[in-house]
């Protein structure tokens, strides 16, 4: 009888004759998974996980098991292209990759001299470990441009858990949380920065309660011992409404605040205007249920927020993530054991260090777009979207002329989407680094062919806070595919920076490991490196922060000008903020669940995960869609004040009858006309940017919760 | 009794999926999505139970039952219960009469209709026989929620599971 083990590698490679093995790092998403890649013949033949990887033991998910349906594509870009026709004209004309960085570093050296650096904006989308070089080119540059999806996710969390205990709190799975509260997010979907799905399934197996945060039923929703399904938007106010009861019925750790924490006596008088039959109106939660999941989460030690990137899209962003380090902060669980951690990374050249973000000139940096109100933001290199679009459209406060995107798609993403496509139709010159010709490549001058992760040597997640590094290591080339920390380096000498890049990027790894004295060769015989593992290093050292305390009263904000309390803010669209377009927009519609195996707008193009979704769907209760005379699986057109888009009506008992839940993220790479269908169902046309809707620290646009009507596409309008 | 079997604990799934494409890897390895599944990811629910909405994810596989109706029925002999449990469906000898899709109780045979053959899950056999976990129950679920194996052992497994979430 043969002996099972999982991952038998040795077995694999005997019954299926693969040639070798190399044990990398995958990033479908933002990484984080390690993996055995099997090849044959020279190319890919298996993807399996690695049980030798710290962050998810082994296990996989759909993206992951398909990144060589993705390499291989047949219709992947594997070499640069110039346009020859008009812009989303699909007149593409192959070129070398010479031409192609001559053209590009030569457009930015003109650029530079004729409008200034701050006229070359350089972006990317969410994060795929190409964040530190592409800062590092920009700042040598002198633009403070960068243009990313930071100010409304992750980004987020990042700085407004510096400014309040110095670094991003991290569930200790490894500990085992006794309480696990899961606020807006779902982990066994999304796997999301530094969380994957299997440490929270082995927590819940070993017997943590679980609250669940959400106004759509998930099925972590249906296994939480509470489920606290709120109006859209109002998170802020349930946060407030759970610390007012942890407050009041003093089951906070009172050594903690004594000690550790900035601002007590202010904060409670902040948390004392939100009684609970205030929370319970604003948030449609039962008051009697957020006194039950305030106290369970109060009670049960350890206990750790599962949180995500639902609460930062959002005009309460900062506050929002400030309210859930409280309720981690003064229940005692940050830096604990099975609570939340500040893990420390392993010593080498940070993410900050390496995008040379003190190279910028002052002079400069005071020029970085929407600066000045979005200050939060600001001081951690990141811009709002629409003070980009505005720069190239109306060229204010200054003319933009120049966009280089690398793995973005914002023409799908960002909020707003008619005006973003007006702007990249508009701006003068723009390049793309991208996997195929998306609605967005077909917007510019000059395509490259990116790398996928298969195609790199990197230092994976070494931007994160989980405390590890993993070497991703290269296993395939594909055509003329280069990473795009290959294709930045050998820019950066066409623009004259090459004393502060390298020859080959290898050398580049070399510098990020060398304050741990190792080189590139050593580490990717490695399975990973882990920092230095201590909690509660607050008691001996105090927290980062200017007071050295745990702020509850930001000393941050306030010198910036803003509310150093968190607060609740109405969203902008809403029955309450907005009664009379509500008569006219009788539903709230919120977007952004993830599905399996899509990330964002990728993915659509892979046959065995285009399978798991056909059509973009919209959940609708079926008391509602018998109201608006619509059908199961019927193409119904979503219409907000911005535009209508159309998806598939799905019917569902998960969402309240007030509320719809479309899909983010669509375009058709099927549809062979270069726009690609990016205006059918993409639901951000649907979006507002409007500066004033968004969080007024960190500019994060509100693109997860607004006012639509719906009507089956066969009706011509509404009425 | 069988000796091996495939047990999915739906209570632990999260609906990821991930199954459904590792099994594609080993069979199709290069193929676009031709709809053909031996093994799919489905929502039962919601619904309202006992006053609260309910919903769970339900994974239609092959159960290898110990008395396989489809066996029976196949006029070609084309599925064979083997002597560990596994029951195999031979797509060779099929000739696509669609009986066994008809008697199946579990919905777990599909119909290739490029190959004018029934399909299923044949538990991987050929990785089974060389000492290889299936395909999907190769450590790749997140919810550790697939056991391959010794059904007595893995009732076991799952009881203390059970007792170790305290719900």
């Amino acid at each position: 009888m043969p002996e099972f083990r999982y991952s038998n590698i040795e077995r694999e490679m005997e019954v299926y004759g693969y040639d070798s093995f190399v044990k990398s790092h995958c990033r479908m998403c933002h990484g984080g998974c390690g993996v055995i890649v099997y090849v044959k013949g020279g190319k890919v033949a298996k993807i399996a996980g690695d049980p030798d990887c710290p962050i998810a033991h082994g296990t996989l998910c759909t993206k992951g098991l398909a990144s060589a349906q993705l390499a291989y594509h047949k219709d992947r870009l594997t070499y640069p292209v110039k346009r020859i026709g008009p812009k989303a004209s699909g007149k593409w004309e192959r070129i070398s990759w010479d031409e192609a960085l001559d053209t590009i570093a030569e457009r930015i050296l003109t650029y530079k001299e004729n409008h200034g650096p701050e006229s070359v904006v350089f972006g990317y989308g969410t994060g795929r470990e190409n964040e530190a070089v592409i800062y590092r080119i920009a700042n040598l540059l002198g633009s403070p441009n960068v243009l990313t999806a930071g100010h409304f996710c992750y980004g987020p969390r990042i700085c407004t858990s510096i400014i309040t205990c110095g670094t991003n709190p991290i569930v200790d799975y490894e500990n085992l949380p006794r309480c696990i509260m899961m606020w807006g997010n779902n982990v066994t979907i999304s796997n999301p920065d530094e969380y994957k799905g299997e440490p929270f399934s082995v927590a819940l197996d070993r017997g943590a309660r679980l609250i669940v945060v959400d106004p759509r039923l998930t099925r972590p929703a249906v296994r939480a011992n509470i489920w606290l399904r709120l109006r859209p938007g109002t998170d802020a106010a349930l946060a407030l409404g759970m610390l007012n009861v942890i407050i009041n019925e003093g089951l906070y750790d009172k050594e903690f605040v004594q000690k550790y924490t900035h601002g007590w006596e202010p904060f409670v008088n902040r948390v004392n205007e939100y009684p609970l039959d205030k929370v319970e109106q604003i948030t449609w939660v039962p008051r009697e249920k957020i006194r039950e999941a305030a106290r369970l989460f109060a009670t049960t030690k350890p206990a750790a927020i599962q949180w995500g990137v639902a609460i930062e899209q959002q005009i309460n962003c900062a506050d929002n993530n400030r309210l859930l380090m409280f309720l981690m902060g003064i229940t005692g669980n940050i830096d604990a054991p099975g609570g939340q951690v500040l893990n420390r990374t392993p010593n080498v050249v940070n993410v900050g260090q390496f995008g040379a973000h003190g190279m910028l000139p002052k002079d400069q940096l005071a020029k970085r777009l929407g600066g000045e109100r979005f200050r939060l933001a600001s001081r951690f290199a990141i811009i709002q979207p629409k003070c980009v679009w505005d720069a190239i459209l109306e060229e204010k406060p200054y003319p933009v002329k120049m966009l280089f995107l690398i793995s973005s798609n914002p023409v799908i993403t960002r909020a707003n989407a008619k005006e973003v496509y007006r702007a990249l139709e508009e701006v003068e010159f723009m390049a793309v680094a991208d996997f195929f010709l998306t609605p967005t490549a077909e917007l510019a001058d000059i395509v490259l062919p990116a790398a996928t992760w298969l195609e790199m040597d990197y230092v994976g997640d070494f931007w994160k806070r989980h405390g590890y590094i993993l070497p991703r290591r290269k296993v395939i080339q594909v055509g003329e595919c280069r990473s795009d920390h290959e294709m930045l380096n050998d820019l950066a000498h066409r623009l004259g920076q090459g004393q502060y890049w390298w020859e080959n990027f290898e050398q580049a790894l070399d510098y990020i490991l060398h304050p741990i004295n190792i080189t590139w060769n050593d580490f990717k015989k490695m399975d990973y490196i882990r920092g230095e593992v201590k909690y509660y290093k607050y008691k001996e050292t105090g927290f980062s922060t200017p007071t050295r305390k745990f702020e509850l009263y930001s000393t941050v904000l306030e010198k910036m000008g803003y509310d150093p309390l968190p607060q609740y803010r109405e969203p902008p669209e809403s029955p309450v903020s907005a009664p009379e377009l509500y008569k006219k927009y009788p539903y709230i519609l919120i977007t952004g669940a993830r599905m399996p195996g899509f990330f964002h707008t990728e993915n659509r193009q892979i046959g065995r995960l285009r399978e798991l979704h056909k059509d973009p769907m919209v959940e609708i209760h079926p008391e509602t869609a018998a109201k608006e005379g619509i059908k199961e699986g019927d193409w119904i057109i979503i219409e907000s004040p911005r535009g209508k888009v159309r998806q598939r009506a799905k019917f569902t008992l998960g969402c309240d009858p007030r509320i719809v839940a479309a899909q983010h993220a669509w375009w058709f790479p099927e549809n062979k006309d270069p726009g690609h269908g990016w205006e059918k169902s993409n639901i951000n046309i649907l979006t507002d940017n409007s500066l004033e809707g968004c969080d007024p620290a960190m500019g994060a646009s509100n693109i997860r919760t607004f006012l639509c009507r719906i009507y089956p596409e066969k009706r011509a309008s509404y009425e | 009794m069988n000796k091996y079997t495939l047990v999915i604990e739906e209570f632990a799934c999260w609906g990821c999926k991930t199954c459904e494409v590792a099994c594609k890897q080993e069979y199709n390895p290069f193929d676009a999505a031709n709809g053909i599944k031996y093994l799919s990811v489905w929502p039962d629910g919601p619904r309202v139970m006992n006053g609260n909405l309910d919903f769970v994810w339900r994974v239609t596989v092959c159960k290898h039952c110990e008395n396989p109706p489809c066996v029976k029925v196949c006029p070609e002999e084309a599925i064979v219960k083997r002597e560990d449990g596994i029951v195999v469906l031979d797509s060779e000898k099929c000739t696509g009469c669609r009986l066994c899709i008809d008697e199946c109780p579990y919905q777990a045979i599909t119909f290739n209709d490029g190959k004018k053959a029934a399909a299923k899950c044949n538990l991987c056999h050929h990785r089974v026989d060389q000492g290889l976990y299936p395909a999907c129950a190769d450590n790749i679920c997140l919810a550790h929620c697939i056991y391959f194996g010794d059904p007595v052992e893995i009732e076991k497994q799952i009881l203390e599971k059970k007792k170790a979430r305290g719900c």
